[in-house]
């Protein structure tokens, strides 16, 4: 077929029929097997394709059906892409440990940055919780994290760096070491910032029946804009995006601007 | 020759012939090594020019010697590629390290070269050898062959060899502008026979985020 074989102690050479359908090539790279599907994925992740895949902003008036049914996050995700054709297709993101996870009839919350890419048979919603966002039904999904995913059982109190997701149990709780913050010592701390510190006396408590999802490292994934959340009263963390740092930059989007309005007539 | 000792740190043993590397690349050696800074990429004065001229410059030290040499960069994946008379393209910030036979040069690589980053220009390795090329991230070597053409990102691209023609396909649209282009705004297709490099990253390109 080709020339160029594997030398002999060289690389292992995919083609697309070697490379794994909806698997990993290695802990860093995923490929999606598309077959006339389509497949959400974060802007800039693909890497490589064979094959004829078209990629559309979620705005592309022709995905509009598609964006109402799974996409809940709502108009303002531009982040977000789709890719649609037949072909395989490479995701990678910065190097980290990517892996995906099949949720049966689930539910799964996760940090913005970590999400890579999902199938459209599952939804995806903005969590109440700022910076993460929640995936319903059934179907695959992608994920980075640094270094490998380790998954834990509640009751469990976990660094909020480390966490990637929470699956089918209740949100967390904070947690503070009560030891730390009272007493004479305590009060010092509180009001000099002086004073030993462990750099652990705050978690997150997770408890109930479900799966914690931590990374193993505490460098933390840049987030990505999830959307504003609607200013009422009632809304945690109303009024401003969701997922701070991250790429949303420039003015936030008035209500009437042409990037709403476009968004709007499916442009 | 050349072996990997994890997927980060390449030993090489010699027997009083030459290496060329990344200068400074060098972490350890078991034996006799003289190191000798090479100017112009070890190409003579014509390549020096030319070197300078097209940006892609490179530092480069002729190790020479009995015994092991290490190297490694910024632990940067390593990734051993071996050339049997065909030519390389790879970028020269990647390049870690050739076999003294392996002649280098640089090419002109037009617009894929700028959608990259990387300038107008990329390096070239021919002859009969092994050579490390390095990635961030182990790469992914994909078969490019007539019945399957290959689409990469130009920010994960890291090298390639064979028979192959380069084209750029760019994704713009007038939703680009709107800010709902669909990501993946410039792309190199590749057709003919042979391999590329990617890694799991993307450098930051020009439009990346378009």
């Amino acid at each position: 077929m080709s020339a160029y074989g594997t030398p002999g102690a060289g690389p292992v050479v995919h083609d697309p029929t070697t490379l794994p359908a909806d698997d990993n090539v290695n802990p860093y790279t995923f490929c999606v097997d598309l077959k006339g599907s389509q497949w959400f994925l974060q802007k800039g992740k693909m890497i490589a394709y064979y094959g004829a895949i078209e990629f559309n902003g979620i705005g592309h008036g022709r995905l509009d059906r598609l964006v109402r049914t799974v996409f809940h996050s709502p108009l303002h995700a531009s982040d977000w892409v789709v890719a649609e054709g037949s072909g395989r297709m490479l995701l990678a993101d910065r190097a980290f440990d990517v892996n995906s996870f099949d949720l049966d009839d689930g539910n799964l919350t996760i940090r913005s940055g970590n999400l890579l890419a999902f199938q459209p048979t599952l939804a995806l919603k903005q969590s109440i919780v700022p910076g993460f966002l929640t995936l319903l039904g059934t179907g695959k999904f992608v994920a980075a994290s640094n270094g490998p995913v380790v998954f834990m059982e509640p009751p469990i109190r976990v660094d909020p760096q480390a966490l990637v997701g929470w699956a089918d149990c209740p949100s967390p709780c904070h947690h503070y070491d009560h030891g730390y913050l009272t007493g004479v010592w305590g009060g010092l701390r509180a009001m000099t910032g002086l004073g030993p510190v462990s750099g652990e006396e705050h978690q997150f408590e997770f408890v109930g029946a479900g799966t914690v999802l931590l990374q193993s490292s505490e460098a933390l994934m840049a987030e990505q804009a999830a959307g504003v959340l609607p200013d009422e009263p009632g809304v945690p963390g109303a009024g401003r995006v969701s997922g701070t740092g991250g790429q949303q930059t420039g003015a936030p989007s008035l209500p009437g601007q042409l990037g709403g309005l476009q968004r709007r007539f499916g442009l | 020759m050349f072996r990997l000792q994890g997927s980060r740190v390449l030993a090489v043993d010699m027997t009083g012939d030459a290496v060329k590397a990344k200068n400074g690349s060098m972490v350890a050696y078991d034996g006799q090594m003289s190191f000798k800074r090479l100017t112009g990429g070890g190409e003579g004065l014509r390549g020096m020019v030319t070197r300078r001229l097209t940006g892609e410059q490179m530092t480069v030290m002729e190790v020479r010697g009995q015994g092991t040499c290490w190297f490694a960069d910024r632990a940067s994946e390593i990734n051993l590629v071996r050339l049997s008379g065909e030519k390389l393209y790879v970028e020269s910030s990647n390049l870690l390290v050739t076999e003294a036979g392996l002649r280098t040069g640089t090419t002109f690589t037009g617009l894929r070269g700028a959608s990259q980053g990387n300038g107008l220009f990329t390096t070239t390795v021919e002859g009969h050898g092994q050579v490390a090329v390095m990635s961030d991230g182990p790469a992914v070597v994909l078969r490019v062959s007539p019945q399957y053409p290959l689409v990469v990102d130009p920010g994960a691209y890291i090298a390639h060899q064979g028979n192959v023609r380069q084209s750029f396909q760019s994704g713009v649209t007038f939703r680009t502008f709107l800010g709902e282009g669909g990501g993946e705004a410039f792309q190199i297709r590749f057709e003919g026979d042979g391999l590329v490099y990617v890694q799991p990253s993307e450098r930051n390109t020009i439009a990346g985020d378009l």
